[in-house]
């Protein structure tokens, strides 16, 4: 059952052919068995997740159902708060963070019949794409360990791939919902700034934040996110637009929906075999009816050297005191990367968001004059060795983790809807992945587009031997 | 902190190049917020 999507397991609790109690159990004794060699857990909440588990069995033998999501069992980075549990954001302090109210995406999760199995392991402070932890552990790939499963939502990708979790929530400031998706071989979502509240979950740039789900399928992430979306008065910069019913418009035709592969920039560099299997993606599209064509895009490291900027800026003043008073508790990797925004001016921080502005609004009007999504490669190489992405000082490190996600930063500067999709494997049985960018609030389009390519190819229904 | 300081400021000068060689022609009237109206679909007064 560990290796179903939501909606089948679902349907089998509905039908009362296995109960909550059973598939949060399931869950449990895989984590037990397996979690020692992956780390994708901080915290894991067997006595409360089991309590629950019973409850939503009582409320089912009453006849009554919370949803599409009664009994199914969930984790989410530990940068949420979920009230009884502790936060420690991947930093060496077991309660770094402290919200007065519980984190609005678990708590919608938890109303629609959600258990809440614990909280997952993260790149510290979530400043990093790879998923290494010196307080918590290396997050290890389900499907290689020794290599990294991606970060920051490191234990995120790697609880589904590896059977742990449904479905778990994510954070992504610079691609740390997509680049572990991509690792790991599941589905990712960064959906338009806006459009999920992040209140009670631990800001890293309150500019350039946003949450999302990730899943074993498209499918379930259309589901976890008309549960997620919508305005929330907890948070100032959540979007009053209404959520539409994204799964109900999945299995609309893509036929026709003009999808761009861009011709610069973001295949400059990338690993062979990534770049041919995101191109044959394209192809598969192109197949199923979309009008796949080359586009020219604005170049990302302007969008890059924005953002940097805005979130440097943010996390220096928001972790400001834990950077000042214990520098020492800090991965040199993360107090370096600190470090750059407690010197940059006003001024530039200014200027910079005023740029954003600016960017989006170009690269809405350009681009999307003539398609209706992007594809493109969501990291330049599969996911690499845990040791080599270490290794060298710390400087080397810094830049190391620049290139690793630079095809993801561009489109938080430009807070626009991104998902990681799988579309196949290395020679050496590392996922490979794409993602789709679509326009502002139109996740739909983008699921639209993952889930028929889900449709018509079967790399989703892998999962790793561990 | 233990950060070289060298690598810090070459770090912050680079970003500061960045955004100097970008802004220049920034109109008066851009804003923050404009990012916001950009997302959903509102055009921001275009007075410089």
């Amino acid at each position: 059952m560990t290796g179903w999507t939501i909606q089948t397991l679902a349907r089998a609790i509905a039908a009362r052919k296995i109960s909550p109690v059973e598939a949060t159990q399931a869950c449990l004794d895989r984590i037990a068995r397996l979690d020692g060699r992956v780390h994708a857990f901080i915290t894991v909440d067997a006595d409360g997740a089991l309590a629950a588990a019973r409850a939503l069995e009582a409320e089912l033998a009453a006849g009554r159902s919370r949803g599409s999501l009664h009994g199914v069992p969930l984790a989410y980075k530990d940068l949420c708060h979920v009230p009884g549990l502790p936060t420690s954001c991947g930093t060496k302090t077991r309660e770094y963070f402290t919200s007065p109210v519980e984190c609005t995406a678990v708590a919608r999760l938890r109303e629609a019949g959600a258990v809440t199995l614990g909280k997952l392991n993260m790149t510290e402070l979530a400043m990093g794409p790879f998923g290494d932890n010196a307080h918590h552990g290396d997050v290890h790939n389900p499907w290689k360990t020794g290599h990294c499963a991606g970060g920051s939502s490191s234990g995120s990708a790697a609880a589904v791939a590896a059977g742990f979790a449904l479905a778990t929530l994510g954070s992504d400031t610079g691609g740390s919902i997509r680049l572990p998706a991509a690792c790991c071989g599941v589905a990712g979502l960064k959906p338009t700034y806006g459009r999920v509240s992040r209140a009670g979950a631990m800001p890293l740039s309150w500019s350039m934040d946003h949450l999302g789900p990730l899943t074993r399928t498209v499918a379930d992430a259309a589901l976890i996110l008309e549960i997620v979306a919508g305005h929330d008065p907890r948070d100032a910069t959540s979007s009053r637009r209404g959520v539409p019913y994204y799964l109900r418009m999945l299995e609309s035709p893509i036929a026709g929906l003009r999808v761009g592969v861009p011709e610069n920039h973001y295949f400059d560099g990338i690993d062979t075999e990534m770049a041919a299997t995101v191109r044959a993606a394209a192809e598969i599209l192109a197949g199923l009816g979309a009008l796949v064509a080359p586009v020219r895009v604005p170049d990302p490291r302007t969008l890059i050297d924005v953002g940097n900027v805005i979130s440097r800026s943010e996390a220096a003043a928001l972790h400001a005191r834990l950077a000042r008073e214990r520098p020492h508790e800090l991965q040199p990797a993360v107090r370096a990367r600190l470090e750059i925004g407690f010197h940059i001016s006003a001024h530039d921080y200014l200027q910079a968001l005023r740029l954003r502005s600016r960017l989006a609004r170009e690269f809405i009007t350009e681009v999307f004059a003539d398609v209706d999504a992007l594809v493109a490669p969501v990291i330049p190489e599969p996911a690499p060795a845990l040791e080599a992405v270490k290794s060298g000082s710390v400087d080397e490190f810094v830049a190391r983790m620049g290139r690793f996600s630079r095809l993801t930063r561009p489109f938080n500067t430009l807070g626009l809807p991104a998902l990681t999709v799988p579309c196949g494997f290395s020679s050496d049985g590392r996922p490979l992945a794409l993602q789709i960018v679509g326009r502002a609030f139109d996740e739909a389009t983008t699921l639209r587009l993952g889930h028929a390519y889900q449709q018509a190819t079967a790399w989703h229904l892998e999962g790793p031997r561990l | 902190m233990n950060a070289p300081e060298s690598r810090v400021s070459a770090d912050v000068a680079g970003l500061a190049a960045a955004v100097e060689r970008v802004a220049a022609d920034l109109a008066i009237a851009e804003e923050p917020a404009g990012f916001v109206l950009a997302l959903e679909g509102e055009s921001p007064t275009e007075t410089a």
